[in-house]
């Protein structure tokens, strides 16, 4: 009965803060979204009293038209204001203002997406844990799951003081954009603040309540947190992301930036969403990135077979999160980038035609050296297994496609060149590779590239097992049929783009898309299904890996944070000389592009600075592993521990 | 696989290869014509030309 009712005042301690966190998610809704930006009571736009009842002297409600949305509505702002060169708008160091933000927002953002992530990654493996039937693994999963989130508690703290930095620099240096921007986003900013305590205190009694809320139907109240825990992060994210887009594409405001009393305009802007899906896959990828090269670095300097064991698996279930959310990125991407040009075309042609379509190039060098890198590590890891040595003869040609699409990915539309230069090649596109620098041919690559990932992925999945089922000769053939039709199709479709026009020619990058799409839905769910009680050529011997392998996840670790960098930067730059576009102007001395060999530094810079870091947060989170337990002396009473962790 | 490959005659082999091709093609000019359609584009524009 004692044990009951223990049982049962649980489960109501664990409601009570369920139903807590929840009514913390709400709560900013129902305080921010009915006032407005201004602070001031609501303008009576749509007053019930008659006309007649009003005052005489009453001042007309000035009313403006929305920017991007092309509605009326009252103005309730002051316009943005017009800044000069000095102390007033932009005080500054003996130093470039703007240098110092950018690193601040950098550091931030990675730990933002850090710890945004990682709790969605331990979400997935307790749950994992929770529905696997065998215990030892299921233990393994927990273990994991709990490891990932002490890891993300320290770095909690680091993104909580580096957001303090970032507020202060813009405090600081950007006065008057700062203010401006908190006028009309400050009931964001508020339910921003509040949805943070919210997180700290899901995040706190997630991390400390797992010892107790570790069995049976606590335990699905402790996921459930997690889901409550994610979701909290994921609309922090979302919130942030509302101030960015603002600043690329506002809307919401007149065209002399003047408030319309419509904060959900404010919030929505036309990139809003894009962004949203772009920075959640990006954030999932470069956590995965993270966790991997962690647990290779602990692999790298284990003592113990059992250590090794232990983060060759780790490091292969981070990596495998990181890609699930990876391959989906380009799309992401993909949809963005047609938004920009839907927004403003020329904003589009300075990304990817212009000004910084060389910062593209790059980026298209470091998306194929991640794939590369990704099919490497799956093709190492097969070595953990006997019987994978049948599928070894396909690699080569493998190998042999993912360089071919690689330099077809990375060629230049056009060159920078000298004018002698360009007339030896006469023009400024090369008469034979220049026809690889289009759309057609990139689309063509990735995709390409893509499928090859699943294909290596479906490899490492059968490696050690043959299908047993009655139907794996048809499944096989269907697998193959698909698989080389996928191929057949996505070339057809860059081919076909030559002859056609423009307008039509953007939209076949959908059906590659879905092309790709369908093998890796298809064709891994398939292949499951056809590996579902099949025969084992031999465990999967964890440890057992080369040490080449650990440094590709460093490598993709690496290559992540690099491109995050390289991408916020484009996406932050895009907007030349205006503070929010076409709204507000940057007359700072910086207003200015920097050259691509100084960006590639800061960018460099950001990834070294982030990596020493976190390096630092790893090795305070090593210090809480318990050591080894010293074996007493017979006859003395060993000291129970309290928890299992 | 080798167990449950000796199950299959040849002849079986040839025409469950043929029909996953066919399958699969069929499936993929589809994917590409639906597509196209949902975005208002004919994916059948150089052909209709």
């Amino acid at each position: 009965m004692a044990t009951l009712t223990k049982q049962a005042r649980k489960k109501i301690w664990a409601f009570g803060a369920l139903g807590v966190f929840t009514g913390l998610l709400l709560l900013p809704l129902f305080l921010s979204f009915p006032t407005g930006a201004s602070g001031e009571a609501p303008a009576p736009a749509a007053t019930t009293a008659p006309p007649a009842a009003q005052p005489a002297d009453a001042k007309p409600v000035e009313k403006a038209r929305d920017i991007w949305f092309k509605t009326e509505g009252p103005v309730v702002g002051a316009p943005a204001p017009k800044t000069t060169d000095g102390p007033r708008d932009y005080p500054r160091y003996n130093f470039e203002s703007r240098v110092l933000l950018w690193v601040a927002n950098q550091q931030h953002l990675y730990y933002g997406s850090f710890v945004l992530a990682v709790p969605i990654f331990c979400m997935i493996i307790e749950y994992l844990g929770i529905i696997t039937k065998d215990k030892a693994l299921a233990r393994k999963y927990d273990q994991l799951a709990y490891d990932f989130v002490k890891i993300s508690l320290t770095a909690y703290s680091l993104t909580a003081i580096l957001g303090g930095i970032l507020v202060f620099t813009y405090l600081t240096l950007y006065p008057t954009f700062f203010g401006y921007l908190s006028s009309i986003f400050r009931p964001v900013m508020h339910t921003y603040a509040l949805l943070f305590v919210a997180e700290s205190g899901t995040l706190y009694v997630y991390y400390y309540g797992w010892d107790k809320m570790r069995e049976g139907f606590l335990k699905w109240v402790h996921v459930s947190m997690a889901v409550i825990l994610n979701v909290i992060g994921t609309v922090l994210m979302m919130l942030a992301n509302s101030w960015i887009a603002f600043m690329q594409s506002p809307a919401g405001v007149d065209a002399e930036g003047r408030y319309l009393g419509n904060i959900w305009h404010v919030i929505h802007t036309t990139l809003w969403n894009p962004i949203n899906l772009h920075r959640l896959l990006g954030n999932m990828a470069f956590g995965g990135g993270v966790v991997a090269a962690y647990a290779a670095y602990r692999f790298l300097t284990a003592k113990t077979d059992e250590e090794r064991a232990h983060y060759d698996w780790m490091g292969y279930v981070a990596m495998f999160i990181g890609v699930c959310f990876l391959i989906p990125l380009p799309f992401a991407g993909y949809w963005l980038m047609r938004e920009v040009y839907a927004y403003r075309q020329q904003m589009g042609i300075t990304l990817m035609g212009g000004l910084l379509a060389w910062l593209f190039i790059i980026q298209a060098v470091m998306i194929g050296a991640l794939f590369l890198t990704t099919n490497y590590y799956l093709w190492q890891g097969m070595e953990r297994m006997r019987g994978a040595e049948r599928y070894q003869k396909y690699i080569k040609y493998m190998v042999f496609v993912l360089i071919t699409c690689f330099i077809v990915w990375l060629t230049p539309h056009t060159m920078v060149m000298s004018p002698a230069e360009l007339k030896a090649m006469g023009g400024q596109q090369h008469p034979v590779l220049g026809n690889y620098g289009v759309m057609s041919a990139k689309n063509g690559a990735i995709n390409t590239i893509i499928t090859t990932t699943v294909l290596s992925f479906i490899m490492y999945q059968r490696a050690n097992k043959i299908p047993t089922v009655k139907w794996a000769p048809l499944g096989n053939a269907f697998l193959f049929g698909l698989f080389t039709m996928a191929y057949v199709n996505i070339i057809w479709l860059a081919i076909y783009g030559y002859y056609i026009p423009a307008n039509v020619r953007v939209g076949l990058s959908v059906p590659q898309v879905a092309s790709t799409l369908s093998c890796l839905f298809i064709g891994v769910t398939l292949n499951s299904i056809m590996l579902s009680g099949a025969k084992d050529t031999g465990p999967i011997v964890w440890g057992q890996i080369s040490v080449r392998s650990q440094y590709a996840l460093i490598m993709l670790a690496t290559a992540f944070t690099w491109m995050m960098g390289l991408m916020g930067y484009i996406r932050s730059s895009v907007r030349l000389f205006w503070h929010v576009n076409e709204i507000m102007r940057d007359n700072s001395p910086w207003a200015f592009t920097h050259t691509i060999g100084f960006a590639a530094n800061m960018i460099s810079f950001n990834v070294l600075f982030f990596w020493l870091t976190i390096l630092f947060v790893f090795w305070l989170g090593s210090l809480g592993v318990k050591k080894a337990p010293v074996p007493a002396p017979i006859g003395q009473k060993v000291p129970v521990p309290a928890s299992s962790h | 696989m080798a167990g449950q490959e000796g199950q299959v005659s040849t002849g079986m082999k040839i025409a469950i290869g043929i029909g996953s091709f066919i399958v699969a093609a069929a499936y993929f000019t589809f994917l590409d014509w639906f597509a196209m359609d949902i975005q208002g584009l004919d994916y059948f524009y150089l052909f209709r030309k």
